[in-house]
């Protein structure tokens, strides 16, 4: 008796082993193409989105060549992008690319044009296509302007053949960035040393005599027998941290500072650096209670995180240079407003 | 038959006896190991600044028989925001536990830190006096 269910029990067993064994993972196909016009689209720029920047994608479009060829490809932005004024630049406002591009043996993107210039119809951006093609991937660079602040963008790309077909891709919604930016602003010692975070501007005595109520941090180089050489003082700062500043009358405000090192913001220090960004989140986290009200010793790519003494703004300013012949900066600010 | 069952049997229970019977590492409340090592002091001190670089104008004056470690800083150092680092002997640890940045402001009330050893026996508190550079 015992012997027959220890038969049947390895039976089973030997069943499930059997089973699991032969278990057999899909087979790999080839996927086949489908047989009519298709579209796809990545988004290329990274980081936050800020007013006056670009948000750049990469649309793909294909249709089988016994099926047609392309006739126009469009961009619906839900804010409009902004757009071309005359007398602008080209390629300073919203547009979709007229040209494919292929990468050459020295790793250049090399353009092909392959339709008009695009236009604006009715809020799109549109290219037709005046060569006779069946593929392309056309870059699309959204101007960010100044409605979408703090919003939410979506955007809804469309191509169309020649067979009639009409294929849409929709992206997004992206959030655009609440902060400002300003870049390269070059304070000297004792002459445009008064930084107003409010206006994002650099101030020489007599301006800044006129606005003490923006006045924010004062600039300064000093070749001291202690470590000094640039800083950014608060014009209510302790006066050892002023050494030799008169300051114009009613310029007094308390803001406070906080060195910072590894924050080489993209947006801020160039295109050297492709990893780091501040964004909003940054400012909205940033704890400055017990930050002191002066920054000395500032280095070339370090930089310097400001709240204003009203608790209006939050800002960020990135050390771009530092000359000490010349006994000036340049500096780079994100701003961004908490009231 | 039955006495190599006996045989077998004890055989086992020593076995059992004395593999319960072998000790552990001994382990203290934070989870580190506790030696043998009695040296107690500390090697070398760092100051960082909010920014994480240093703050330090000079090599620190460790004195390990005064237990004092001075450290003069630089000038305009945010002495609110100062993360200080120790090193210390081998398997020693420090007490405070250094958690996040530490206001030395009040330079009239030098900061203490202890320092144990391996065997958890010695401990030596040092006190930090920062100097601002003039």
């Amino acid at each position: 008796m015992r012997g027959k269910y220890f038969s049947y029990i390895s039976l089973v067993c030997a069943s499930l082993l059997m089973a699991t064994a032969c278990t057999k993972d899909g087979d790999y196909e080839v996927p086949k193409p489908k047989n009519e016009l298709q579209n796809d689209c990545i988004k290329r720029s990274l980081g936050p989105n800020l007013v006056g920047l670009n948000i750049e994608f990469a649309y793909a479009i294909g249709i089988p060549a016994a099926k047609g060829k392309l006739v126009s490809a469009q961009v619906v932005a839900s804010i409009p992008g902004v757009q071309v004024k005359p007398g602008d630049q080209a390629n300073s406002a919203t547009y979709l690319q007229d040209s494919s591009f292929y990468t050459n043996g020295s790793g250049v993107d090399v353009p092909v044009k392959v339709g008009d210039r695009s236009v604006t119809k009715e809020g799109a951006n549109v290219v037709t296509f005046t060569k006779d093609t069946n593929a392309v991937t056309l870059r699309y660079f959204y101007r960010i302007p100044e409605e979408a602040r703090g919003r939410t963008v979506k955007f809804t790309f469309t191509a169309t053949s020649s067979n009639g077909e009409t294929v849409s891709y929709d992206m997004g919604p992206y959030t655009i960035a609440k902060m400002d930016m300003k870049l390269n602003l070059t304070p000297t010692n004792n002459n445009k040393c008064y930084l107003s975070i409010a206006d994002l501007a650099l101030y020489n005595a007599a301006e800044a005599a006129a606005n003490p109520d923006k006045i924010d941090l004062v600039y300064l180089y000093r070749n001291l027998s202690v470590q000094f050489g640039h800083a950014l003082v608060a014009p209510a700062a302790p006066k050892d941290y002023l050494p030799g500043v008169t300051l114009p009358a009613n310029v007094n405000r308390d803001t406070k500072l906080s060195k910072a090192w590894n924050v080489q913001d993209f947006h801020l220090a160039g295109l050297k650096y492709g990893t780091t960004f501040v964004d909003d989140v940054d400012f909205e986290k940033l704890d400055m209670s017990a930050s002191p009200d002066f920054a000395l010793g500032l280095k070339e790519e370090g930089g310097v995180w400001v709240e204003t003494s009203d608790g209006k703004y939050r800002a960020y300013i990135f050390v771009n240079k530092v000359d000490n012949t010349a006994q000036s900066a340049r500096i780079s600010i994100k701003r961004y407003t908490l009231k | 038959m039955k006495k190599y069952i006996i045989i077998t049997s004890l055989l086992l229970m020593t076995i059992l006896i004395w593999s319960s019977c072998k000790k552990d590492q001994p382990i203290d409340e934070d989870g580190l190991l506790i030696t043998t090592r009695s040296e107690c002091y500390v090697s070398n001190f760092e100051l960082l600044g909010a920014d994480f670089q240093t703050v330090r104008s000079k090599a620190p004056v460790i004195d390990t028989v005064a237990c004092t470690i001075q450290q003069e800083v630089f000038f305009g150092t945010d002495l609110k925001n100062l993360w200080p680092q120790f090193t210390l002997v081998t398997d020693a640890k420090l007490d405070p536990k250094i958690t996040g940045k530490v206001d030395f402001s009040d330079l009239a009330n030098p900061k203490k830190y202890t320092v144990v050893s391996g065997n958890r026996q010695v401990r030596k508190t040092y006190t930090v006096i920062i100097t601002v550079q003039k």
